[in-house]
């Protein structure tokens, strides 16, 4: 690109920052990143060490400091900032906080106004119904009477007696709760009350909203995630096609994602699954252009085994798994697709080049998380140094990595125990397989530590869950 | 023998001369050093000198000491007012209590072994004749001890206990139906926080004495500030002639006004100019009308050997106790008439000793008592708070409040109550109807629901409901960000440092952040920082509902102090407002309510006249209305001292109000945000059984600076924080501000007084 451009700040770490930086590199934009003491042996600080701009390397006491972050880009001179995901990637008080100072950055990511309302899972909800899409049946709005909200539990619980289910099950959740706090489960109607006055409570004092919010459990589905990418003013929005991330490890941490979501080439389901596919990119792209969306970003559904989509929550955000629709997807035949390129192309207000028509769908494609974990220990981070970390190189492999391949590799306490993402591809699922498994059998990972041996049986999970994958 | 008394004769004029050089302090007076002349002179001479010469030049001193205390006496300053009151020879309780009552008993007090030995209770006796029986009259005396410069009386600053220990035994007394006598002899009360805090236990006594069923009298020597109110509202006050009355102490005033900061001393001629500014002399406050009658003291003050003195204050007591008595007693006519030819008897010079009058009185005298004083104190400092409203609006305003206060009685009182037996009795009937209705059609209904497949039907119900767009008005919600108001801080980019940074970690926060949608709340620790007090106006009661009231009520400068009014411009320019309150009728979630708001920034939220009337229109109006009074302190400092006794005397009425609303089965309930301070707290606001803080304010008698200065302990960190004043049990709970609404909206529909309409 044209030295026009604004620099980047990667406000990141770890694998997305490679990937970032490298995106920078393939467009030819000047990058800066940042580092704190943990991660002075990491990827990303040895690509802006090699490759970034003057100025390009900054020490930062943490990753969460919104100050300390934009001295940092206004001393380099960066004009736009890439928060990766996690960190400040969903934070809208942060992305307004740069449109809004004295010297503006380029949040790339899509605008505050639309983070802000499709962070808020009632918001989402009421949006998506105001429009017709799909939501889990349950209440849109928190409920702060007792009375209203037993009856209102009755009738969920009568609803899914009809529909023939015969343990009903009914979630209470804060409705300003999230991460998993302040959600329980009723399996026994008469128990309701109890629930509900402990989870409003609990709110209250956590959360200072005593909103609650009540929905059908819905068991024993399949999560799936639509891609999405828009340019600026939300001009020209496209889908890059679906994936399936339904296996997970303990923690609920995704650990083996495919696309496309469902192969019914390969496999058969009780619905017809590409209608299915079809219907929720259809309703995903409803909602982006209800909204405005501007940039890159995840509509997450959850399928149960009826076929039934229901959509679940937004990422508005760029996510760990886009390489995986990537590699399926081919713009005007040519494969190489970059999600994050293609996102900071359209955030820094450069048209797509290319519509919904010239994008087509190519072979099937897995994507393995190797993360220090240990499996037999409900999945607890591993800690200690990874002595060897190899892999065999195939055209078909696109790893992605912020680990040093050459040298031994400290994984720092601090953040999450994330080494690698392993991509690969298959002109079908059953090749997708059978080089997932070989790429598993060539990777090579060696660490020293306590228990270090379990490094290995992490692989074993991956290796014991592709056979699984994509069937119900 | 002769010599002898000649002797102590000059002895007793040097202790004279002592005590004046002492009154007169380092002024040079011309006439205090003719006395010491002649004295020295006297002294020079007095060897060479015979007896009966000795004793003609004694008698001879000793007259022009008379003449020349007599000429100092009417040039008394306020400043060697305060001197005298603070002198160690002034008169104590202790004295009082020997020389004026004919016996007594002291009820818990062994003097440093008190429970707080500058508060003296003590049960007492007056023997008085009628024909040829006597009676000993009992009364209550509660009064401040100073002593003759004991240590451990602390000056006569009582500490909260001891004002507890006062108003058990008024209620003691009221049980015993026997009046009450109180002598205030204190400089102020002591700022200590403890459990109870100094200004939790004043608001007690003062919201207790606003409707004890006996008669009241106080007797006021050195009346400064809290300390004073908290035993001194009565039904009749007497003043010594060279005693004061004032809001603060001289000094401090003088400390305020010259704008003192961290315990420096005021100049001497500056602290003069105060106390003669502020009028707490016994003359000005009677023509202010705070207190009733003047009891003239001997030349240079009261002490302890002035007997004549004594029988005067005994005289006056009895006079005013009996007046009390009488005007109380049986029908009006008799009243009036039995009080008219009690004056006139007394004019006549009447013996009071030999004049039995009954000091208790029966349940229905009780009940006037009390309502007079109200009235008494409602009437109190309408000088000093011109009411500007154009007359054509305040005779609309009168004849909305008859309206009002007619319609709340036909509504309520006597329509509602029987409406609700009504309702019930139809919805009985209804629902008995309703189950018959259903018995009689459901074979119908069962075959119905067959033929259409009812099942099906409902289902699809259940799913539209389940999934469909509900409705959700959220503006009216008014919480967790979207908020109407937005500070005007919120538009400077710029980062803000939580004070907690070092406790928590908290980082930096934006300024649009932090003002905007976190309403001035740090996420992190929420600490609260200050806001204006728009914010809540908008943010708390529901949008368009406020209607404000009697806001043409201005504050003056009554005492005319000088600088003063530029001030008082400056402020009512800068906030728009006429005084630092302003009350308005709101609505929170449709609950109507009334409120009185205090405003920080309208010379630091202090209250005096104006504020204090606004204050009681506003209780007045709630009562009118049948609807809960929210007394909403954005920020307070204290009473205005620049309206010296007008501003003090704003602690018993308003409570008084307080005290009616209540009374009247009101919900009464009190806000505080950021800094409240002195009086206000120590009276209307403490005295309410439900009082709020937002986290981070601080709640309190006196700030940490006048702490250290009064008792010379620096008080620890936090030490008037509202976790602190919910551990003293002052406030009831702490609510984060960005649930103000909320709470409040729910405190309305679970609290509630018995004679509320408001839902």
């Amino acid at each position: 690109m044209s030295g026009g451009t604004p620099k980047i700040l990667i406000a990141n770490r770890g694998e997305i920052a490679v990937r970032i930086a490298r995106a920078c590199l393939k467009l030819g934009v000047d990058f800066v990143c940042i580092y704190t003491a943990e991660d002075a042996q990491s990827g990303h600080v040895r690509l802006a060490r090699e490759h970034g701009a003057k100025k390009g390397l900054y020490r930062v006491s943490s990753y969460h400091d919104a100050n300390e972050l934009l001295a940092v880009a206004d001393d380099s001179g960066a004009g736009a900032l890439h928060p990766g995901y996690g960190f400040f990637a969903e934070d809208y008080r942060f992305a307004r906080r740069m449109q809004r100072r004295e010297r503006p950055l380029n949040f790339i990511g899509p605008s505050w106004q639309v983070i802000r309302d499709l962070g808020d899972k009632i918001n989402t909800k009421r949006l998506a119904r105001s429009l017709g899409v799909p939501t889990v049946p349950g209440s849109d709005k928190p409920i702060y009477d007792e009375m209203e909200a037993e009856k209102f539990a009755r009738t969920i619980y009568e609803f899914q007696l009809q529909q023939g289910i015969e343990h009903p099950v009914i979630l209470v959740k804060a409705s300003a709760g999230g991460g998993g706090m302040g959600i329980e489960e009723v399996h026994d109607i008469d128990l309701f009350r109890s629930v509900f006055r402990r989870i409003r409570n609990y709110a209250a004092r956590q959360f200072k909203d005593e909103g609650v919010l009540i929905e059908q459990r819905i068991r024993d589905f399949n999560h799936l995630e639509v891609q999405i990418l828009a340019e600026r003013e939300a001009a020209n929005i496209v889908h890059f096609g679906t994936r399936n991330c339904s296996i997970q490890s303990d923690g609920l941490q995704k650990r083996l994602e495919a696309a496309p979501g469902f192969a019914p080439a390969s496999i058969s389901y009780g619905f017809d699954a590409q209608k299915l596919l079809d219907a929720i990119t259809a309703h995903s792209l409803i909602m982006a252009k209800a909204v405005g969306y501007d940039n890159i970003g995840t509509w997450e559904w959850i399928v149960t085994r009826d076929g039934a989509p229901y959509l679940m929550e937004v990422n508005a955000r760029v996510q760990v798994e886009n390489g995986v629709s990537a590699a399926v997807t081919r713009i005007r035949g040519e494969a190489g697709v970059d999600l994050i390129a293609e996102q900071i192309r359209t955030a820094l207000g450069q048209p797509l080049g290319y519509s919904q028509e010239d994008i087509s769908f190519e072979g099937s494609s897995l994507e393995y998380r190797i993360i220090a974990e240990d499996p037999k220990r409900r999945f607890s981070p591993w800690v200690g140094r990874i002595e060897k970390f190899q892999w065999e190189q195939k055209d078909w492999i696109n790893l992605h990595t912020h680990v040093p391949t050459g040298e031994p590799y400290d994984i720092p306490t601090e953040f999450d125990p994330n080494l690698a993402l392993g991509i690969v591809w298959g002109k079908d699922l059953e090749e997708a397989k059978r080089r997932g498994l070989e790429f598993l059998d060539g990777l090579v990972l060696e660490g020293r530590g306590s228990h270090a041996d379990e490094l290995k049986s992490n692989v074993d999970f991956l290796r014991a869950r592709t056979e699984g994958v994509l069937v119900f | 023998m002769h010599m002898m008394e000649t002797e102590k004769q000059i002895q007793r004029l040097n202790e004279r001369l002592a005590y004046i050089r002492d009154i007169f302090a380092d002024k040079d007076k011309p006439d205090v050093n003719l006395l010491a002349a002649a004295m020295e002179k006297h002294l020079l001479r007095s060897p060479s000198m015979n007896p009966s010469e000795l004793r003609e030049a004694a008698l001879a001193l000793e007259e022009f000491f008379a003449s020349i205390e007599k000429k100092l006496d009417h040039e008394l300053s306020p400043m060697d007012l305060v001197r005298i009151v603070r002198h160690p020879q002034r008169i104590c309780l202790r004295d009082i209590l020997e020389n004026v009552y004919d016996s007594y008993t002291e009820i818990g007090s062994m003097d440093e072994h008190s429970i707080d030995p500058s508060m003296v209770i003590a049960r007492a006796y007056i023997t008085r004749t009628s024909g040829k029986r006597s009676f000993n009259q009992s009364v209550m005396i509660i009064g401040h001890e100073k002593g003759h410069g004991e240590d451990f009386r602390n000056g006569g600053s009582s500490k909260p206990w001891g004002n507890a220990k006062a108003l058990h035994y008024m209620k003691v007394a009221e049980t015993e139906n026997i009046p009450i006598h109180t002598f205030v002899f204190t400089p102020g009360s002591y700022p200590v926080e403890d459990t109870p805090g100094a200004a939790q236990q004043i608001a007690a006594n003062i919201y207790e004495m606003a409707s004890l069923r006996v008669p009241v009298i106080s007797v006021i020597s050195e009346g400064g500030s809290g300390g004073a109110e908290a035993i001194s509202l009565a039904d009749r006050r007497l003043m010594l002639s060279h005693g004061y009355y004032s809001v603060i102490s001289p000094e401090g005033a003088a400390a305020i006004e010259g704008r003192l900061r961290g315990g420096g001393r005021a100049a001497n001629d500056l602290v003069e100019a105060c106390a003669e500014r502020m009028k707490i002399t016994a003359a000005d406050n009677l023509r202010m009308g705070y207190v009733d009658h003047v009891v003239i003291e001997p030349r240079l003050g009261a002490r302890p050997f002035h007997y004549d003195f004594f029988r005067t204050l005994r005289h006056e007591l009895l006079r005013v106790t009996d007046e009390v008595s009488i005007s109380m007693r049986g029908l009006r006519p008799f009243r009036e008439m039995r009080l008219r030819s009690r004056r006139k008897r007394a004019a006549r010079g009447l013996d009071f000793e030999k004049a039995y009058v009954r000091w208790n009185l029966p349940p229905s005298a009780q009940i006037r008592l009390v309502n007079r004083r109200h009235k008494k104190y409602r009437r109190l400092s309408r000088q000093a708070a011109p009411d500007k409203t154009p007359l054509s609006r305040r005779i609309s305003a009168a004849w909305q409040e008859v309206g009002w206060g007619l319609y709340s009685h036909f509504m309520h009182d006597m329509i509602q109550k029987r409406q609700q037996k009504v309702a019930e009795y139809v919805d009985e009937v209804k629902s008995e109807w309703t189950l018959f209705f259903e018995r009689v059609l459901s074979p119908w209904n069962k075959l119905l629901d067959k033929i259409l497949g009812a099942s099906e039907r409902v289902n699809r119900e259940t799913m539209r409901k389940l999934t469909e767009l509900s409705e959700w008005n959220v503006s009216l919600e008014q919480r967790g960000g979207n908020w109407v108001y937005v500070s005007a801080r919120a538009r400077e980019d710029r980062a803000v440092s939580c004070p907690n940074a070092r406790v928590h970690g908290c980082l930096d926060l934006w300024a649009p952040d932090l003002y905007g949608e976190f309403a001035g709340v740090c996420p992190n620790c929420g600490h609260h920082f200050p806001m204006e007090y728009q914010w809540y106006l908008h943010n708390v009661f529901d949008q368009g509902s406020i209607f404000e009231f009697a806001a043409d009520v201005e504050c003056g400068n009554p005492l005319e102090m000088e600088n003063f009014t530029p001030k008082l411009e400056e402020a009512k320019r800068k906030t728009g407002h006429k005084s630092a309150c302003m009350v308005f009728e709101a609505r929170i979630h449709d609950a109507r309510l009334v409120v009185a708001m205090l405003i920080g920034d309208f010379r630091g939220g202090t209250v005096g006249a104006a504020e204090g009337e606004k204050f009681i229109r506003a209780a007045e109006r709630a009562t009118r209305k049948r609807v809960p009074f929210l007394a909403y302190v954005h920020g307070t400092a204290g009473i205005r001292i620049q309206e010296g006794t007008n501003g003090l005397i704003q602690m018993p009425r308003c409570t008084m109000a307080v005290r009616r609303y209540i009374d009247a089965g009101g919900l009464y309930i009190v806000c505080y945000d950021t800094n409240s301070y002195a009086g206000p707290v120590a009276s209307f606001l403490g005295c309410s059984p439900y009082q709020f803080g937002i986290r981070s304010a601080n709640v309190g008698f006196a700030g940490p600076g006048v702490i250290a200065e009064t008792t010379g302990m620096v008080p620890p960190p936090h030490y008037h924080n509202v976790y602190k004043a919910l551990a003293r049990g002052h406030i009831q709970g702490i609510w984060d501000r960005r649930e103000m609404r909320f709470n409040l909206s729910r405190a309305l529909l679970t609290m509630g007084g018995r004679n509320l309409y408001y839902r």
